[in-house]
């Protein structure tokens, strides 16, 4: 990654926010809220790389602070001061007091292991059980917390004021590492396979990436960001409370995180700043009167229902200050390279016997079918015939009843759909699957970085080239989801190209198009392939495209394939034409 | 034996409510895919009518129909004002907008009210018990499983029988198809809205009239049992709903009878663990109502 623009928007920014402190300092401002702030931003920042990348809703990050907290509390805080607090404190935690650094590494450790034990739960799972799973992580963290004095002092808390720090200068420390980390997170090949993955699940394994391991690790790095926020939040005020550790703090640290934009790490410290100060001026004028505590809920609720509808993205939405540095001159790129198949063996792609039945329904009835990578292979059949089921199948998305599928022997049957795609088989999707919210050169980058290190064994393809065959290359900073229907059809494929595949599998590319659309994704599906030097095995139901582009054709009806060869042979097959025009009835 | 129908009951009781306010969620979800936070602020709302109304003197069997009546118009309300303006936006969006609007609702009663419980009397019958041969049922468990039954009944008539019913049928399985059917969408989503309001209106009958007081955010606790339960019978289902509740009420019940006297803090831990567990082990929940996205 280019590190050189994001780290120094970072800096920047955190600078900033140093900044902004000491001059509301100076202005006469509060220390307790300004340290408030501080930590703040830190654990904002650790909300940022995940949420904000993933696009999963977590409520439970506050269980990672309470864990980081306490941790830090119970290594750190003075042995006088447990005598008081914490007499019975199991497994010897009233004899320890390790230096406050040490304790606060600890923490980040912890919350960063707890957090890889909850990725292994929630990974794989929907979007709102992953919602649903961090409130009940909250929950078990919570009653753990209120229910454990010995542990934890409960309700009534802990309290060691020889903790408390004097100095701001650890605040601002943890500031700028925080910061930095966040924004090096969301560039990094992680953090920007994780936003994809929030655009389109689907087709960020269709591009070979792994989206359970890309979730592990932004809520991993998250937490542990989190966890350093906490045990911040704790040396600062040298104290912790179970009730600090709730919803409440989960919403104001949520609604600061999505009032700036929840993908800008820019935006999360705005928020941050924002909240703060409607915050402070609602319990100021609350001050006086007791029933007025409820304004500082009513205005967030209010900023946050507003927001939702106004600004569903945030004030920023991804916007980062980085942006507004000067872009560094890219390298000429190398002239493009003509990767003629030549000289490669040509890769095989064999089904054997594949069946598949949805409930009665037999979508596909014991089908084989080879193809190599140096054809154009062709499947065709009548709506309903089982096209879409059997590149579902050859691709990993729907696991057969029975049958093989194999890749030069090596077996693809059982694989998940992002190993498939890393082992050579890049396909598009009958209903188009981009990532709308990014741009056009992003789109083709997320599958540059997943071929970068599970395709290195073949050569890179000029990415530049691509785009300008698919007619994109004056519109790469576009937002893909702006682009005309037929541009989005190109940019999948050339997505799929940078793939590095063996086979292009190409689901109706031409579905949805008028016939000189059509004509030229045909043109521009073979000058792609050619140039990636990939065989093309492509579904369509129009038999006029299939015949112009195929080297040999499958035709498929009711789940079975009744014709194969090539095309003037597979044209006249008496089935075929039966199948396409309807038996005559005798 | 006698001690197990006690707990079973007790457990079907509980169950009930968190039931009811599921399917409020589940009828939600299916139209809008909105899982609706702010549910539980319906809880809310209700009891500080009933804390208003008792104070004037309003007996319990008015209460009860005026808290259903207050919950459908609120519910309806957050539709018009709040999630109306939403409807199209990521289920991300969707929910923090009804986080938004709960914790709207709870700065309003701390304000207009207080942040500290209001109490209220409840009626003199609810603890009182029936004793058949050697098992003892409150009365208050005995009222809130019959009336679920019966509010159960009706909704699955309404369900299949009426047109409102078949046409929010239609709404959860196609919301697009549904329209071009003529059904006008505001009318179809402000329906399951009201509906909604009216289950969890039932609901808060239910649950006031055992509880005595109205706080600020008492909501957030019924809120989150009941999208445990609409999560583990499969969010979106309505059997789904009610199943869940009723695991989860028994759930609870278990948990508490068993676990020693020194920890019974940790009942909702051990619950929320266990769901994790289940969640774990079925990520759509009992009932998977996925419709298999189309590739």
């Amino acid at each position: 990654m280019r590190i050189a623009r994001p780290l120094g928007g970072a800096v920047a920014l955190a600078g900033l926010v140093l900044l902004a402190g000491q001059v509301y300092l100076a202005t006469g401002g509060n220390d307790a809220l300004l340290r408030a702030a501080l930590v703040n931003v830190v654990i904002v920042m650790g909300l940022q790389t995940f949420i904000g990348t993933t696009g999963l809703l977590s409520l439970g990050h506050v269980g990672f602070a309470a864990i980081a907290g306490y941790t830090t509390f119970l290594l750190a805080a003075s042995i006088q001061a447990k005598a008081i607090t914490l007499p019975d404190a199991p497994l010897g935690l009233a004899d320890v007091s390790l230096p406050p650094g040490v304790a606060l590494v600890v923490a980040v450790a912890v919350a960063a292991t707890v957090a890889l034990v909850m990725a292994a739960a929630l990974a794989r799972a929907p979007d709102i059980t992953v919602t649903m799973l961090t409130v009940a992580f909250l929950f078990v963290v919570h009653a753990l917390a209120t229910n454990w004095p010995e542990l934890t002092g409960g309700t009534s808390g802990l309290n060691d004021p020889g903790l408390r720090l004097t100095s701001r200068t650890w605040l601002y420390v943890g500031v700028v590492v925080a910061v930095v980390a966040a924004r090096l997170f969301k560039a990094s090949r992680a953090g920007r396979l994780a936003i994809a993955s929030s655009e389109d699940r689907l087709a960020t394994s269709a591009v070979g990436v792994s989206v359970p391991w890309v979730r592990t690790i932004a809520l991993v790095v998250s937490a542990a960001i989190v966890g350093f926020g906490a045990g911040l939040r704790v040396l600062s005020l040298g104290s912790i409370n179970a009730r600090e550790y709730y919803f409440g703090f989960t919403f104001l640290t949520l609604t600061m995180l999505i009032v700036g934009g929840k993908r800008s790490v820019t935006g999360a410290a705005v928020g941050v700043a924002l909240v703060t100060a409607v915050n402070e001026v609602a319990l100021k004028a609350a001050a006086d009167n007791e029933r007025l505590g409820g304004l500082p809920d009513l205005l967030l609720g209010a900023a946050v229902i507003v927001l939702m509808v106004a600004r569903p993205r945030g004030l920023l939405g991804d916007w980062e200050l980085d942006h507004l540095l000067p872009r560094r001159r890219q390298p000429p790129e190398p002239a493009a390279v003509a990767l003629e198949s030549a000289g490669e063996e040509a890769s095989t792609i064999e089904a054997e016997d594949v069946a598949v039945a949805f409930g009665g329904f037999r979508a596909l009835v014991d089908v084989d079918l080879v193809a190599r990578s140096d054809e154009v292979v062709g499947l065709i059949g009548p709506n309903g015939a089982g096209k879409t089921t059997m590149v579902n199948v050859i691709t990993g998305l729907v696991a057969p009843d029975a049958g093989q599928v194999q890749i030069d022997g090596h077996e693809l049957t059982g694989r998940t759909p992002h190993d498939i795609a890393r082992a050579g088989l890049a396909r598009t999707f009958q209903n188009l699957r981009l990532f709308p919210d990014l741009t056009v050169r992003e789109n083709v980058d997320i599958a540059v970085l997943s071929a970068s290190r599970h395709r290195a064994d073949r050569p890179a393809p000029d990415v530049d080239f691509l785009l300008r065959a698919a007619g994109l290359a004056d519109r790469q900073e576009r937002r893909a989801g702006e682009l005309d229907y037929g541009s989005q059809r190109r940019l999948e494929l050339v997505r799929a190209a940078a793939l590095r595949p063996a086979f292009l599998i190409l689901d109706e590319p031409t579905s949805g198009m008028s016939d000189v659309e059509s004509a030229v994704m045909i043109e521009h599906v073979r000058a792609t392939a050619a140039a990636v030097g990939a065989g093309v095995l492509v579904i369509d139901h129009d038999l006029h495209f299939i015949t112009s582009i195929c080297d040999r054709i499958y035709v498929l009806d009711q789940g079975e394939v009744i014709a194969s060869g090539p095309p003037d042979v597979v044209r006249h097959d008496p089935k075929v034409v039966a199948a396409y025009l309807g038996t005559p009835t005798t | 034996m006698t001690e197990l129908v006690q707990q079973v009951v007790d457990g079907l009781g509980r169950g009930s409510t968190y039931a009811l306010l599921a399917l409020g969620l589940a009828v939600v979800f299916g139209v809008l895919h909105l899982l609706n936070f702010a549910h539980g602020e319906l809880i809310t709302i209700c009891a500080y009518v009933v804390y208003a109304l008792s104070l004037a003197g309003v007996p319990w069997w008015l209460l009860a129909p005026a808290c259903i009546v207050v919950a459908t118009l609120s519910s309806m309300a957050m539709e018009a004002v709040a999630f109306r303006r939403v409807r199209n936006a990521s289920p991300f969006t969707l929910l923090l907008t009804s986080f938004g609007v709960a914790i709207l609702i709870q700065g309003f009663f701390q304000i207009v009210v207080s942040p500290k419980p209001r109490k209220y009397d409840k009626p003199s019958w609810v603890f009182d018990t029936w004793t058949i041969g050697s098992i003892r049922l409150e009365v208050a468990d005995v009222l809130t499983i019959a009336v679920t039954l019966v509010v159960l009944a009706i909704l699955v008539y309404v369900m299949r029988r009426t047109m409102f019913g078949i046409a929010l049928r239609g709404a959860a399985t196609d919301f697009d198809a549904t329209r071009m059917m003529g059904l006008r969408a505001n009318r179809a989503v402000s329906g399951a809205f009201a509906l909604s309001g009216a289950l969890a209106g039932v609901a808060a009958a239910l649950i006031l009239m055992r509880r005595g007081d109205a706080s600020p955010s008492m909501g957030t606790d019924y809120v989150l049992k009941a999208i445990v339960a609409a999560i583990i019978g499969g969010l979106g289902s309505m059997a789904g709903a009610v199943v869940g509740g009723l695991v989860l009420g028994l759930a609870e019940v278990a948990f508490r009878a068993w676990l020693p006297d020194s920890i019974t803090g940790l009942t909702d831990g051990f619950v929320f663990g266990a769901i994790a567990v289940l969640l774990v082990l079925r990520p759509n929940g009992i009932f998977d109502v996925r419709t298999a996205e189309r590739v």
